[in-house]
């Protein structure tokens, strides 16, 4: 694309704003828990509504729009048979609480998903009720927790790289552990400073391998030798598996616990914000304690297993976003060991592609072989009196997506690039000379950006000051 | 094509192979994977759809199962609009410029939710219903910073409680569960001796698991306020368009699931978990919330706000790790909603309302069964207390394809005789009657 890109602008009020006051008439209910004013949602004829949201899909950019290299994120193209897929009848009607004799369809495929993502993380066991990555992590964590409690030690920190995603320290908070961070060295965990942060009171250890600049720790092991000699358990944050399909696995890394994220690494949509799913991997001695149910095969099919001796319980409601199991099991199935392994390698050439492409324009720190994604620094950009959000902001006018802004944090400026596998080398070239025309155009230019896209630079401060976050808040 | 391209591609880094590109992952740690080649599409595709046939036909069985998950008509256009592809293969709208689509109609979502509970502040989604309120009693305890109980009713969903526990472990709270009374709602004398200046908050679900509804809301408010803690409804958003909005009487936090909306069954999952609160709230709030603004020229815009709550920015002191929710499935509640309008909406849950009671009188008419078995105001979901052994009658049903409630003997050792039925507007005269005649049949 270039910058001839144009979005659909139109003028659009919420429908919202059309809502009429209106009693509600011959309620059953009875009257000291009546509505009287029936709610102000409008009444519209359904071609009005279908054109509304077909307008706004106009003003939405998606993967199958253009690039999007979000990194950490793996936008890469959802294929469309799964989609078809998981419309089926016999894929949406199902309801959780009927017999397993009438799921056996659903519970088969679930069962095979697990096998499939514990060879995939060279895990024991997998359950799939997580709905999300950073859900995953906390499971994982309460696993460790348990796993702690029921050996009778009181651990109580987690440690991780500052290169960490933001999930991370906020799932160790939420389950009252305290953290730990550690300073890296050339973009990779110190190993002195982990041995240094390592002891009693070492609950785990969480790290994503590539980490978030797109480095492989190669010390993963030594590192799995360090916190298990203290007693820890080693996480393994699943974001960025998509680097290293067929080539290693988190289990050879000798991790405990790992999380898999179905709405990156195998395909299924993010759905502008979720329902994404991530199930959690564990070692076999960690398996009892899992989520349940989890799926078991015997002599008469497949069923919902609620007898695990250490078992956390229960993370959701029921089994967990089952379409979207169900569309990641269609695309390991189609693409196979073969498949899987190729979209790994051509996602780690198409980064390094990009990033020798791009890194006459902005710095690279550390090292230069990278994975999946990598990151550079705007920090040149300064020097114009510019800042990353504007480059990032122009890139839009080309009709790309941003990369991911301002992470990893000890990059100053960051910018932090993910292709992924399916986009094609004219993709990528296009977006590499988006770069180097941005970085020839005259500050107003940039500052100015975007003015192709549905509105002009969104005022956030403004957002922050009204607080108004339902159309009830409106003053 | 694409070999000589990577071709290209490789030589431009000037390496000869792409597995040079992998050299860092050391050979102590190098694996191969144990699955099997791939397919065609063709040929995944029917592979999945055989497995999918296994699944017991839909049109072959008739189910009378609710219990969180409920069997509503999804119109075709709502799949249309969720089917966008500029909508589904979006990520989460961190630059607002190029994702304005997404975020009005988020924004549209968290207005509609609004408008049905009362309660100004809505987010995007949490997970599905547990989760909700197990964020929001994590919330309760960033509102009133002092006391260490939440009180939970034994009437809520069984499915509740271990999430909670979950969510809960590392931190000071414990909860302490309160009674039902022979009506099936919240025991108000146990509610009133456990209400103390150590309970942060309490929940009341309404209606609750047994389908009940509460039918003396006011008295909630007064507890509250006495003891300054924090009031979490939970509820159906379906009822909403009947019931009074739990913001009008003393809600602090709504929790529910947003599945009757446009969202099918699956399975349980994804649904939508619904969480809106009170505007004084805002930034003790959990997950991602859309916020109204203005462009560089005054144009009126959308954008993701109170980020800074937010784990991407916040790391360890955010108010939830929440990163990922349910974003498209809320998109698709919002578009059902202005697909039925105001007036659809009440049709819908009068018709829920009816065939529930319908059935419930047809059941109460038969011999050896009384239903509702709580003798209390319901909604589409009702309790049915049989003579017979509930699985027994639940396996016999089957094999005539009815499913005719969740026993609750495994749930609730009070209530080892009782069913729990939901009727929706989906279940014909036809169905409603075929389910009494059965259970006719069964009970011989």
């Amino acid at each position: 694309m270039s910058s001839d890109y144009r979005q659909a602008r139109y003028e659009e009020e919420l429908l919202m704003e059309d809502g009429v006051e209106r009693e509600v008439e011959e309620n059953p209910l009875p009257e000291n828990i009546a509505r009287e004013r029936a709610p102000k949602i409008p009444d519209l004829p359904k071609h009005e509504v279908v054109r509304y949201f077909n307008r706004l899909s106009h003003m939405n950019y998606g993967i199958d729009t253009g690039l999007y290299p979000l990194g950490s994120c793996t936008m890469k193209y959802n294929p469309k048979y799964t989609e078809k897929l998981a419309s089926l009848p016999e894929a949406t009607s199902p309801h959780p609480y009927q017999p397993e004799e009438f799921s056996q369809g659903t519970l088969e495929i679930m069962w095979e998903l697990q096998r499939q993502l514990a060879e995939l993380g060279g895990m024991h066991s997998v359950s799939l009720q997580p709905a999300a990555g950073a859900h995953g992590e906390i499971t994982g964590l309460m696993i460790a927790h348990q796993y702690h409690e029921n050996n009778d030690d009181d651990r109580n920190e987690v440690i991780m790289p500052d290169t960490a995603h933001g999930t991370n320290p906020a799932s160790v908070s939420m389950m009252g552990y305290n953290l730990v961070e550690i300073p890296s060295e050339d973009g990779c965990v110190d190993m002195e400073a982990l041995e240094e942060a390592v002891g009693d009171n070492t609950a785990a250890f969480m790290i994503t391998n590539p980490n978030t600049l797109g480095l492989f720790e190669t010390d993963a092991c030594e590192m799995a030798e360090v916190v298990h000699d203290a007693g820890g358990l080693l996480y393994y944050d699943g974001a960025n598996l998509n680097a290293i399909m067929g080539k290693t696995t988190p289990g050879k890394m000798n991790f405990d616990i790992m999380h898999f994220n179905l709405h990156k690494t195998f395909s299924t949509p993010h759905g502008g914000g979720g329902p994404g799913s991530g199930p959690i991997g564990v070692t076999e001695e960690l398996a009892s304690y899992l989520p349940v149910p989890t799926v078991e095969k015997d002599d008469e099919g497949y069923r919902l297993n609620y007898d695990l001796e250490n078992s956390i319980g229960r993370v959701k409601g029921f089994y967990g976003n089952w379409l979207v199991l169900l569309k990641a099991y269609g695309y390991i199935t189609k693409e196979g060991r073969d498949g899987l392994e190729r979209a790994t390698e051509r996602a780690v050439l198409n980064s390094n592609y990009l990033r020798k492409k791009l890194e006459p324009h902005l710095d690279l720190p550390y090292k230069s072989l990278r994975k999946h994604e990598f990151v550079l620094s705007g920090k040149k950009l300064k020097d114009k009196g510019l800042k990353t959000k504007d480059l990032a902001k122009r890139l839009l006018d080309y009709g790309y997506h941003a990369p991911t802004i301002y992470f990893p944090q000890l990059v100053d400026e960051a910018l932090m690039i993910e292709p992924t596998e399916t986009e094609t080398k004219e993709t990528l070239d296009g977006f590499a000379e988006a770069f180097a025309s941005i970085m020839a155009e005259d500050e107003e230019t940039i500052k100015d950006a975007p003015k192709n896209t549905a509105v002009r630079r969104v005022d956030e401060t403004k957002a922050i000051r009204d607080s108004t976050l339902s159309y009830m808040m409106r003053d | 094509m694409v070999e000589r391209e990577e071709k290209e591609m490789l030589g431009f880094l000037g390496v000869d192979e792409v597995d040079e590109l992998f050299e860092d992952i050391p050979d102590q740690v190098r694996t191969e994977l144990d699955i099997p080649e791939g397919l065609t599409e063709r040929e995944a595709t029917a592979k999945v759809k055989k497995k999918l046939k296994k699944n017991k036909d839909p049109d072959e069985l008739s189910s009378f199962l609710g219990a969180g998950v409920y069997e509503h008509f999804v119109p075709a256009a709502v799949d249309e609009i969720i089917g966008q592809s500029e909508f589904y293969t979006s990520y989460t709208p961190y630059q607002a410029e190029i994702s304005q689509g997404m975020l009005q109609a988020l924004f549209e979502y968290q207005s509609i939710i609004a408008e049905l509970t009362g309660l100004g502040a809505v987010n995007t989604s949490m997970y599905d219903q547990p989760t909700a309120l197990a964020e929001a009693v994590l919330m309760s305890a960033r509102i009133k910073r002092k006391g260490h109980k939440f009180l939970i009713p034994e009437n809520t969903h069984w499915e509740n409680d271990p999430v909670l526990k979950n969510y809960l472990r590392g931190q000071d709270i414990e909860i302490e569960k309160v009674d039902f009374d022979e009506k099936g709602q919240v025991d108000k004398e146990d509610l009133k001796e456990k209400m103390d200046q150590d309970v942060l908050g309490f929940y009341i679900a309404t209606p609750n698991v047994f389908g009940v509804l509460e039918e003396d809301v006011s008295v909630f408010k007064d507890l509250k306020e006495d003891e300054d803690s924090v009031l979490v409804v939970g509820t159906n958003p379906l009822v909403l368009s009947l019931m009074k909005p739990p913001g009008d009487w003393g809600a602090d936090i709504v929790v529910g699931d947003s599945q009757p909306f446009g969202i099918p069954q699956a399975y349980g999952g994804p649904t939508v978990g619904m969480f809106a609160c009170g505007e004084r709230y805002i930034r003790k709030m959990p997950g991602r919330i859309i916020g109204e603004t203005e462009d560089s020229q005054g144009k009126r815009a959308y954008c993701m706000t109170l980020q800074t709550r937010e784990q991407h920015i916040r790391r360890e002191r955010a108010t939830s790790n929440i990163c990922t929710n349910q974003a498209l499935m809320a998109l698709a509640s919002a578009s059902f909603v202005f697909l039925k309008g105001s007036e659809g909406l009440e049709k819908v849950a009068k018709e829920n309302y009816e065939k529930a009671h319908e059935l419930a009188e047809k059941m109460n008419g038969l011999d050896g069964f009384e239903a509702p078995h709580f003798e209390s105001e319901f909604f589409n979901e009702f309790t049915v207390k049989t003579s017979m052994d509930p699985q027994d009658l639940y396996e016999r049903c089957k094999k005539e394809d009815f499913l005719p409630g969740v026993p609750l003997d495994d749930r609730f050792s009070s209530l080892s005789d009782v069913l729990l039925t939901a009727v929706t507007e989906m279940k014909t005269e036809e169905e409603i009657d075929g389910l009494v005649d059965t259970l006719k049949e069964v009970k011989g």
